[in-house]
């Protein structure tokens, strides 16, 4: 009702998004999506993980902002939810989404962008904006932990989804998400002749280094270099981790048995 | 070194790429911005001859204005923003038939029946049906008003508001893409690089704010079923102004001004 009163009916841009509030007012089996009871502009969402993938089993909630110009503009998807593919509270670089505006068409909607999300997610992130490399198994976890997790707006995210099966795609919109797999696989293509190029460049660099230096130890230190930065980052916060309780875990040995043998 | 080499390829390969994106899309954003501050999206009438001021210091395009005047009195321009072509074509059209009653009439009942072919091409029903409900309510707002004149200002006032503009502009892109659809056998033969129709439409005639290109307008004008004279105004040689109807031997509806990357709506004397 608040919602009515509060917005000008004529324009055509709300009167879209009333429709599509009722489109996708009922939970259905894969997803499941509606505006914020004060603002038509921002809604939530949970999608299910999908079936045969690491995130089976999950349920991912996250937030939908609608641009002042939608449907002319694409709307901006943030994910909330930990699930090792997006960052969570950060806008998400998928090609139909607010990063790649030119690639967005009105006559798409918002349940396409949420067919586009569920088809994406496992689809190899390849460092664009936004995206996560987890390990599979990092993200199974991350899938169990979700059916837990409850956003401070909607509850409890795993109820917000019913048995209801979607209704068949169409033509128009399995093509258009086959569309955004292969965009999806052009940029890994491209991505990769630039990881060769880095490769090549720190090939270089190694030469010129082992011309200069005779110990085999900067080799391989250059060698893991070669790794993605965050990896590296994420390898080395590891080791520290592993250092610290590695050196807990003697004490209390040690301890243990000093307590076995002097008393 | 194992350092020095981490900080080297951090700053080559991903931090510049990043930046570079996002300072071209906040410049992007900015001279959008300037334009839809400083140019309506339909304009109002003004006299041919003020063209000839904004080639005060250019004496070949002067030349040119001159030899437009002849054959047109007044221009209406239109916001450059990639979409001037469907809303110039649209608003010009529109205005036309409303001072031919039966020729709207059935205009009209050609639009009511248009929603369907595009469901039937396979275009999603739930959203095309948005915009062609906005399509039609315009098409009937200013049918129903008697007065000509003030037909014609409501239908000013509906293209200036950015939502109802922006609806006639996405329809008229569906329209063209399924018209392109259509016929995609002939069509097939005009699009340059290894593309089909269906690609050539999801990427430069469905999205908005993609120009305009030939294709475009012969399409666009089988759609509504009319033939469009454009007048191309360059610093190519020769003191008149080149025209061109589209499609060939049409008797045109709607004229318009092209400069390079640019339509405007022009009226004959």
């Amino acid at each position: 009702m608040s919602l009515e009163m509060k917005y000008n009916l004529k324009s055509p841009g709300v009167k879209r998004l009333m429709r599509e509030a009722c489109e996708l007012a009922e939970p259905t089996e894969e997803y499941h999506a509606c505006p914020l009871e004060d603002n038509l502009f921002e809604w939530h969402f949970t999608v299910k993980g999908p079936p045969s993938t690491e995130f089976e089993g999950g349920y991912y909630h996250g937030r939908i902002l609608l641009p002042s110009q939608y449907p002319m503009q694409p709307p901006n998807i943030i994910l909330l939810t930990p699930n090792g593919r997006f960052e969570v509270n950060k806008k998400i670089c998928l090609s139909i989404s607010g990063h790649h505006p030119e690639s967005w068409q009105p006559s798409w909607s918002i349940r396409t962008a949420l067919l586009a999300l569920i088809a994406f997610m496992p689809i190899p992130s390849s460092g664009t904006i936004g995206s996560l490399d987890y390990t599979a198994e990092e993200r199974q976890i991350l899938a169990r932990k979700s059916v837990h997790w409850e956003c401070s707006n909607c509850g409890k995210i795993a109820n917000k989804l019913s048995t209801v099966k979607i209704p068949e795609l169409t033509q128009e919109e399995s093509n258009f998400i086959k569309q955004i797999a292969l965009k999806a696989e052009e940029d890994v293509n491209r991505k990769e002749v630039s990881n060769e190029e880095l490769n090549d460049n720190l090939m270089d660099l190694q030469d010129t280094v082992q011309q200069r230096s005779a110990s085999n130890g900067t080799y391989t230190e250059l060698q893991t270099s070669t790794v993605d930065p965050k990896d590296s980052e994420l390898l080395n916060q590891n080791g520290i981790w592993n250092a610290v309780v590695g050196i807990l875990i003697s004490a209390i040995v040690l301890l243990i048995l000093r307590r076995v043998f002097f008393l | 070194m194992g350092d020095e080499a981490k900080n080297s390829s951090t700053t080559t390969e991903d931090v510049p790429q990043l930046n570079q994106d996002e300072l071209i899309m906040a410049q992007q954003r900015q001279i959008e911005k300037e334009i839809s501050e400083s140019i309506p999206l339909v304009g109002e009438l003004e006299s041919i001859l003020l063209l000839e001021h904004e080639y005060s210091n250019d004496t070949v395009y002067q030349e040119k204005v001159r030899n437009l005047s002849l054959k047109y009195s007044s221009i209406r321009r239109t916001r450059p923003d990639g979409n001037c072509f469907f809303r110039a074509f649209s608003f010009a059209y529109i205005e036309r038939l409303l001072d031919k009653k039966e020729e709207f009439k059935a205009f009209y009942q050609k639009a009511e029946k248009s929603k369907d072919v595009l469901v039937e091409l396979g275009f999603q029903q739930f959203t095309v049906e948005d915009f062609y409900d906005t399509y039609l309510d315009v098409l009937k707002r200013v049918g129903d008003i008697e007065n000509t004149e003030e037909a014609k200002a409501e239908l000013y006032t509906l293209f200036n508001d950015q939502g109802y503009s922006d609806y006639m502009v996405v329809y008229l892109r569906l329209l063209t893409s399924g018209q392109l659809q259509k016929e995609k056998d002939f069509y097939s033969c005009f699009i340059e690089g290894h593309r089909t129709v269906e690609d050539f439409c999801h990427q430069e005639v469905e999205p908005m704010y993609k120009e305009s290109d030939h294709i475009h307008i012969i399409a666009a004008c089988a759609a509504l079923g009319t033939g469009v004279r454009v007048i191309y105004m360059d610093r190519g040689t020769g003191k008149a102004v080149t025209e061109h109807d589209l499609p060939e031997g049409c008797i045109p509806s709607v004229h318009l001004l092209y400069r390079p990357g640019h339509y405007d709506i022009l009226y004959p004397v």
